[in-house]
C-alpha cells in the first residue's frame, strides 16, 4: 500500500479518536489500533526498502507550506511510536477503565490519541516551524497524561515539573529553529552541511533536546513525570517521548556541520548519564522512580553511541562509527519495547496491591505469575543478558568501542573511559534489577495489600507478552534488523551506507538460537530430574526466631546499600530513624529517601536565591506615579546616552 | 560430523576436568596445613551422590528455585566453549564473542542470584547482596583486561586476542586477572569457601537451601568458572600462540595447574579480609588492569 | 641502563599508590622508606662513569632515606601511641584512585612536554610528577601528622627525582643540602608530634584549629 494513503489513514482515524473517545471507549480502541497498524505498515514499508516519501501541502500553516517527509531514520522511530501506542490504548483500556477512573479515562483516550498524532508530526516535519508546533502540542499532551488523576498531589507537582523543564527545552529550541532560519533563509529542514556558521547552533540543539532525552544533568523533570503518571503513560513516555529528543540529536547531527567538541561532549555526558543514572535507581525504593532512572541511564547510553558516531564520520568516516550509530538506533528499538514492558508490569502491580513501595511488596509470584515472568524477562533484557534484544544493541556498541580502541585512533582517549563506565552501568543495572524484581516478586507477602493482590486480565497481559515476544524475538533474529537500521545509518552519513553488516549478527543471532535452546532443554531436564528424585517443602530456615514476620525478610534498601554507599557523594540519602530503646522496645522505623540531587540540591536553592532576589527587586513597584515617571525618565536618559556613545 | 565430534570432546574436555580444580585445591590447603586432607576426586563423589537425593525446597519458593540453576549451568558451559584452548581456538568464535563470553557470566551470576532470594531468607538477601554489588568492580576490571588484550593485539575475537601477549603488561594483566580470578570463584581474600556464618558469606549464601541435582548443577557450575577463569588467565599472560601445538597445551596444562595450586597456596596463607576491605581489594585489582592497559595503549602508539 | 632506570621508577610510583591505600602507619612510613631507598640507587644508574661522588651521594641518600629518617618517624609514632589512621577526610579507595588518575595524567602531560631528548624515553618526568601528586593528596586528605608527614617526604621524593634530570651539573653540596633540611624537619616534627600529643592526647590535626580562639 501506498505509504501516504497509510499515513493520512492513520491520521484520520486518530483525528476521529481524538473526537469520539471520550465517549465511546471500544470504538475508541478500534479506531486507535487501527490508526497505529497504519502508521506501523507505512513506517515498515518504509523500513522494507522504500525511497524517501515527501508531501507538501496545497495550503499553508502559519505562514509555511506544510511539508512532510518520511525517510528510513524516522521510519525507526515512527514504527517504535505505533507499537506502544497500540499496546498502550489495548492496556489502557483495562488499566484505566471508566468504572474505576470515570472522570479522568475519557480524558485519557483524547490525549493518548494526542500525544500519538503530535509525536508523529514530530517525526514527519521536514519544516522548522511546524516542527515547532508539534513539539509544543506533544509537550502539552504529555502534561495533560501525566495530571490525569488531578486528585493527587504527587502527580499534579510532577506534571507542574515538566512542563517548566520542557518549556525550558523548548526555548532553547525555539532558539534553534529561528536561528536556523535566519541563516539558512527559510524555515526548510534538510541536509545542510555547506553552511559552516551553522556548527554553534549544535549546543542550542543539544540543550534543548536533552532536556526532552534526560541527560544528566537535564533529566531532574524525569523521576517524578515517570513515576507519578499513570502506568500506560509511564510506559508511553519513558519508551517513547523521551526518544523524540534522541531523535532530534541524531536528525540535527547528521543535516549540520557539527562543531569539533560535539562528539566528545556528547559521548563523556552520556557516559556520565550512564552510571549516574543507574546509580540513582539502585538507591529508589518506588517501582517506578527506580524504572524511571533506569531510563535515564539508557538514555546515556544512545548518546555514547551517538557521540562515538559523530567522532567516528569527524576522524575519516572509520567503520567504528556506523557500529556505533547503528547501536544507537537499535537501542532507541529495544529500549522502548523492554522498558514499556516494565511500566506494564509496574503498572499490573501498582493496579493488583495499590502501592509501588518496594517495602510493602513481596511474594506476588504466587498470585501474578503471568506478571511476575514479564517482569523477568523484563530485566533480563534491559540487564543486557543475552539472549534477548537488550544484549544485541549494548554488543554493537561495545564493538564500535573496542573497535576505536584496537584501532588506536585518537578518539579512543575518550572511548576507553566510555567502554569502562558502560560496563560500570550494566553490573549496577543487574544489582538494581535483582534488587527490583527479588523484593517484589519472590519471598512472602510483606504487607495485607501484596497478599491480597489478583492476576492483570486478558488484554493487559495481552499487550505485556506481546512486547516480552517482541524482546525474545529480536535477541533470536538479530540479523533481519540490520537491513532498516544500516540504510537508516546510510541516510545519516552517506559514506556509511554500504550493505555488508562489519559485525557478525548472523552468528550471533546463531549462538542466541543455540543458547536460547540449550537453556530451555536444561530446564526442562532439570526440572524432571527434580521431579524424579522426588521434592518435599519446607519452611524457610528463620535462624531459630520463635515469632518469624514476613517484615525480617532482607530489605530493597539494604540489598542496595552497599553499591549505593559508593556513590553517597551524589545520593546524599535522607535518614529518619527512630532507634529501639530500652530491653522491650516497642516503636523503631527507619526511612531512608534519596533525593532527585539535583533538583533538590542545586536547582532549588537556586531558585530560592532568584525569589529572594526578585523580592528585592519588588521594592521597585511603589505604586505611586510619580515613581514610574522617574523611571520612565530615567530609563529614556539611559537610552540616549547609550546612542550617543555607541556612535 | 567431525564439527559435531569436536564439540563433543570438547564439551567433554571442560565438564570432565572442571571437578579436580577444588579438589586440587583442597589437597594443596591441607598439605600447607600438615593434613591428609579429602582425596583429589571428592568433587566427582559429591556430585554422583547429590544427583541422586531428592530436593528440599522452600514452601516459597517458585519454579525459578529450580529454573535458576539450570540456567546458570547452561550459561556457563556455553561460556566456556567460547574459550580457545590454546591451539584449538574456541567452539564457535566470531568477531565479539569476548562480549558474549562477559555477558554470560553475568547471566550466570543473576540466575544464581535470584533463585538464591526465592527463599526469602534474609541469608541468602545478604550474600546476594554482597556478590552482585562487587560483580560491579570485578566486571570493570575485567572489561579493561580485555580492552587491555584488545588494544595490544588489534583483534575483538578471543581467538585473536589471547595466547598472543607478553610485555611488561603481562605481569600487571597476570596480577589483575587472578585477583578477579579470586573474586569471581569465591576465594580467599574475598571470601571463604568454607563459611557458613550469615555475617561471613558470599557466595556460599546462594547456595545454602540447595539441596540434591539443584546442588550437585550449582557446584559443577562453579567448578567450570573457576577452570573458565584459569584458562582465560593463562591464555591472556603466556604467549602460547608461538609455541608448536603439543607444547602449547601442555603449557595450558601446566599453567592451569599453576594458578590452581596458587589458589590453594594463597588460601592458606591469607586470611579472609573484612567487608569494607574488599572494595579496596577490588580496586586495586581494577588499578592493576588499567595500568596495563595504559602501557599497551603507550607501547604501541610509540 | 633505560630498562633498569624505568623499572625502578615503576616500582617507586607503584610504592606511591601503595601509600595512598594503607590505613596502618608502620606500613605507610615502611613504603615510603622503600621508595627513599629505590631512589637513592637511581645515581648509580643514571650515571655511566662510577665514580666516588655519586655512590657516596648514593649511599648517603639511602642511609639517610631508608634508616635514618624512617626511625625517627617511628620513635614519634612509639611517642603518639597510635597505629592506624582510621577516617581520613579523603577516603582510601578515592584516594587510591585519584593517585591512579595522577600517574596517568603525569604520563600523559610527559609526553607533550618538550623536553631532551635522553630524557623523553625514561619515566624520570612522569614519575616525578606522579609523587608529587601522591605526595600532595597524602597531605591533604590524611589527618593524622604522621601519614601527612609520610606525605611531605613522598613529594620530596618527587622533587630528587626531578633533580635526577640535572646530575650531572648538580653539585653534591646541593645534594647534601637537601638531605640535611629533610633530617631536620623530621626531626622537628618528630618534636612537634609530641607535643601535639601532650596537649591534645591525639595526633588529628583537625584538633589545632582549637588553638585559633
Amino acid at each position: 500500500m501506498n505509504i501516504g494513503t497509510l499515513l493520512f489513514f492513520g491520521l484520520g482515524t486518530l483525528v476521529a479518536g481524538i473526537a469520539l473517545g471520550p465517549r465511546l471507549p471500544r470504538v475508541w480502541l478500534a479506531l486507535t489500533i487501527a490508526g497505529t497498524l497504519a502508521m506501523l505498515g507505512a513506517a515498515l514499508s518504509m523500513l522494507g526498502g522504500g525511497s524517501a516519501w515527501e508531501w507538501r501541502s496545497g495550503f499553508q500553516l502559519g505562514g509555511e507550506t506544510l511539508h512532510l517527509r518520511l525517510d528510513g531514520i524516522s521510519a525507526i522511530f515512527l514504527a517504535l511510536v505505533a507499537a506502544v501506542g497500540g499496546l498502550g490504548a489495548i492496556y489502557a483500556r483495562e488499566y484505566w477503565s471508566d468504572e474505576q477512573h470515570p472522570e479522568s479515562a475519557p480524558r485519557s483516550r483524547l490525549w493518548w490519541c494526542a500525544i500519538i498524532l503530535s509525536m508523529g508530526f514530530v517525526l514527519l516535519s521536514s519544516n522548522g516551524l511546524h516542527f515547532l508546533i508539534a513539539w509544543e502540542l506533544f509537550a502539552l499532551s504529555s502534561f495533560f497524561l501525566i495530571t490525569l488523576d488531578r486528585s493527587a498531589r504527587a502527580g499534579r507537582a510532577a506534571g507542574w515539573l515538566y512542563l517548566a523543564a520542557s518549556h525550558a527545552g523548548t526555548l532553547c529550541l525555539f532558539a534553534f529553529f529561528t536561528a536556523l532560519a535566519a541563516r539558512t533563509g527559510s524555515w526548510e529542514l534538510g541536509p545542510m552541511r555547506g553552511h559552516a556558521d551553522l556548527g554553534a547552533l549544535f549546543w542550542l540543539a543539544l540543550a534543548g533536546f536533552g532536556v526532552k532525552a534526560g541527560l544528566f544533568p537535564l533529566h531532574i523533570w524525569l523521576p517524578s513525570a515517570h513515576a507519578n503518571a499513570p502506568s500506560h503513560v509511564s510506559a508511553m513516555m519513558s519508551g517513547v517521548t523521551i526518544k523524540m529528543g534522541i531523535y532530534g540529536l541524531i536528525r540535527f547531527s547528521g543535516w549540520l556541520p557539527m562543531p569539533d567538541a560535539a562528539g566528545w561532549t556528547l559521548m563523556g555526558v552520556g557516559s556520565v548519564t550512564a552510571v549516574l543514572g543507574i546509580a540513582f535507581a539502585l538507591a529508589q525504593n518506588d517501582l517506578k522512580r527506580l524504572l524511571a532512572y533506569c531510563s535515564v541511564e539508557n538514555v546515556g547510553v544512545m548518546a555514547i553511541g551517538i557521540g562515538g558516531a559523530l567522532l567516528g564520520a569527524a576522524h575519516g568516516d572509520a567503520l567504528w562509527g556506523r557500529l556505533l550509530l547503528a547501536g544507537a538506533l537499535l537501542h532507541v528499538w529495544n529500549h522502548g519495547l523492554f522498558k514499556s514492558l516494565l511500566f506494564f508490569s509496574a503498572g499490573s502491580v501498582l493496579h493488583a496491591t495499590g502501592t509501588r513501595e518496594l517495602s510493602r511488596l513481596g511474594g506476588l509470584w504466587r498470585s501474578m505469575p503471568w506478571t511476575a515472568v514479564m517482569f523477568a524477562v523484563g530485566a533480563a533484557a534491559v540487564c543486557g543478558l543475552p539472549p534477548l534484544n537488550g544484549f544485541v544493541s549494548e554488543w554493537l556498541i561495545y564493538l564500535g568501542l573496542f573497535d576505536t580502541a584496537a584501532s588506536r585512533n585518537p578518539s579512543a582517549v575518550m572511548a576507553m573511559p566510555a567502554t569502562i563506565l558502560l560496563a560500570l552501568a550494566g553490573a549496577l543495572a543487574l544489582a538494581s534489577f535483582l534488587k527490583a524484581g527479588a523484593v517484589i516478586f519472590l519471598g512472602a507477602p510483606r504487607t495485607k495489600a501484596a497478599e491480597g493482590a489478583h492476576e492483570s486480565g486478558p488484554l493487559m497481559r495481552g499487550s505485556m507478552g506481546a512486547l516480552a515476544s517482541a524482546c525474545v524475538a529480536i535477541g533470536l533474529a538479530p540479523a533481519l534488523l540490520w537491513p532498516p537500521i544500516a540504510r537508516a545509518v546510510g541516510i545519516w552519513n552517506p559514506a556509511w551506507a554500504s550493505g555488508a553488516p562489519p559485525v557478525p549478527l548472523f552468528a550471533l543471532g546463531m549462538a542466541h538460537v543455540l543458547l536460547a535452546g540449550l537453556l530451555l532443554a536444561g530446564g526442562a531436564l532439570l526440572w524432571r530430574r527434580v521431579h524424579a528424585t522426588g521434592m518435599r517443602r519446607a519452611l524457610t530456615w528463620d535462624c531459630g526466631y520463635s515469632r518469624p514476620t514476613a517484615r525480617m525478610q532482607y530489605t530493597g534498601g539494604s540489598f542496595s546499600a552497599i553499591a549505593a554507599g559508593w556513590f553517597s557523594w551524589i545520593l546524599r540519602p535522607e535518614r529518619l530513624q527512630h532507634r529501639p530503646r530500652g530491653p522491650f522496645p516497642e516503636r523503631a522505623s527507619w526511612v531512608e529517601r534519596a533525593p532527585e540531587t539535583v533538583l533538590e540540591r542545586i536547582i532549588e536553592p537556586a531558585g530560592r536565591v532568584v525569589m529572594q532576589l526578585s523580592n528585592a527587586a519588588r521594592r521597585l513597584q511603589r505604586g505611586r506615579l510619580q515613581f514610574y515617571i522617574v523611571y520612565l525618565a530615567g530609563g529614556l536618559i539611559a537610552l540616549a546616552v547609550l546612542a550617543l556613545w555607541t556612535k | 560430523m567431525i564439527a559435531i565430534l569436536e564439540i563433543v570432546f570438547r564439551l567433554a574436555l571442560w565438564l570432565l576436568v572442571a571437578p579436580l580444580l577444588p579438589g586440587i585445591i583442597n589437597k594443596v590447603k591441607a598439605w600447607v596445613a600438615g593434613r591428609q586432607g579429602p582425596p583429589v576426586l571428592q568433587l566427582y563423589y559429591d556430585l554422583a551422590r547429590l544427583w541422586r537425593k531428592s530436593v528440599v525446597m522452600s514452601t516459597l519458593a517458585s519454579p525459578g528455585f529450580v529454573i535458576g540453576p539450570a540456567v546458570a549451568w547452561v550459561a556457563l558451559v556455553v561460556a566456556a566453549l567460547l574459550v580457545p584452548l590454546g591451539p584449538a581456538g574456541g567452539a564457535l568464535s566470531f568477531k565479539g564473542d569476548v562480549l558474549l563470553l562477559v555477558y554470560l557470566l553475568a547471566l550466570a551470576r543473576f540466575c544464581t542470584s535470584w533463585a538464591a532470594l526465592e527463599t526469602g531468607s534474609a541469608f541468602e538477601g545478604m550474600g546476594a547482596a554482597r556478590e552482585v554489588s562487587y560483580a560491579v568492580l570485578t566486571e570493570a576490571a575485567l572489561i579493561t583486561a580485555i580492552l587491555s588484550l584488545s588494544v595490544q593485539t588489534g583483534s575483538v575475537m578471543l581467538s585473536g586476542m589471547l595466547s598472543l601477549s607478553s610485555g611488561p603488561g603481562a605481569l600487571l594483566l597476570a596480577a589483575g586477572l587472578f585477583s578477579v580470578l579470586l573474586a569471581e570463584n569465591c576465594r580467599v581474600p574475598f571470601d571463604d569457601p568454607n563459611t557458613h556464618l550469615e555475617l561471613t558469606m558470599i557466595h556460599e549464601a546462594m547456595v545454602l537451601d540447595h539441596s540434591g541435582p539443584l546442588l550437585a548443577v550449582v557446584l559443577h557450575g562453579a567448578a567450570v568458572k573457576l577452570l573458565l577463569f584459569a584458562v582465560l588467565l593463562s591464555e591472556a599472560v603466556l604467549p602460547l600462540g608461538r609455541l608448536p601445538p603439543l607444547a602449547a597445551a601442555g603449557a595450558l596444562a601446566g599453567s592451569v595447574g599453576l594458578v590452581t595450586v596458587g589458589v590453594g597456596l594463597v588460601e592458606s596463607l591469607l586470611a579472609r579480609f573484612a567487608f569494607r576491605r574488599v572494595p579496596l581489594l577490588l580496586t586495586i585489582a581494577f588499578l592493576f588492569c588499567l595500568f596495563a592497559l595504559v602501557l599497551a595503549w603507550i607501547g604501541g602508539a610509540r | 641502563m633505560n630498562p633498569t632506570l624505568n623499572l625502578l621508577i615503576g616500582l617507586a610510583m607503584g610504592l606511591n599508590l601503595l601509600a595512598l591505600g594503607s590505613s596502618r602507619l608502620p606500613a605507610i612510613i615502611r613504603t615510603m622508606a622503600v621508595q627513599g631507598v629505590v631512589l637513592g640507587l637511581l645515581p648509580l644508574v643514571i650515571e655511566p662513569a662510577f665514580g666516588w661522588v655519586v655512590a657516596l651521594v648514593a649511599f648517603v641518600t639511602v642511609a639517610v632515606k631508608g634508616f635514618v629518617i624512617p626511625t625517627l618517624l617511628r620513635r614519634a609514632m612509639r611517642t603518639a601511641n597510635i597505629e592506624r589512621e582510621i577516617e581520613p577526610s579523603i577516603g582510601f579507595v578515592p584516594s587510591l584512585l585519584l593517585g591512579a588518575l595522577g600517574t596517568i595524567a603525569a604520563v600523559a602531560v610527559a609526553r607533550a612536554l618538550p623536553l631532551l631528548p635522553q630524557d623523553a624515553g625514561t619515566l624520570v618526568v612522569p614519575g616525578a610528577l606522579a609523587s608529587i601528586f601522591a605526595g600532595f593528596v597524602l597531605l591533604v586528605g590524611r589527618v593524622k601528622a604522621i601519614s601527612q608527614v609520610c606525605g611531605f617526604l613522598i613529594l620530596e621524593n618527587g622533587i630528587y627525582l626531578f633533580g635526577m634530570l640535572l646530575i650531572r651539573s648538580t653539585p653534591l653540596l646541593v645534594e647534601s643540602g637537601i638531605l640535611l633540611d629533610l633530617i631536620v624537619a623530621v626531626f622537628v616534627i618528630g618534636i612537634i608530634v609530641d607535643r601535639i600529643q601532650r596537649a591534645f592526647d591525639s595526633l588529628d590535626t583537625r584538633k589545632l584549629t582549637a588553638l585559633h580562639e
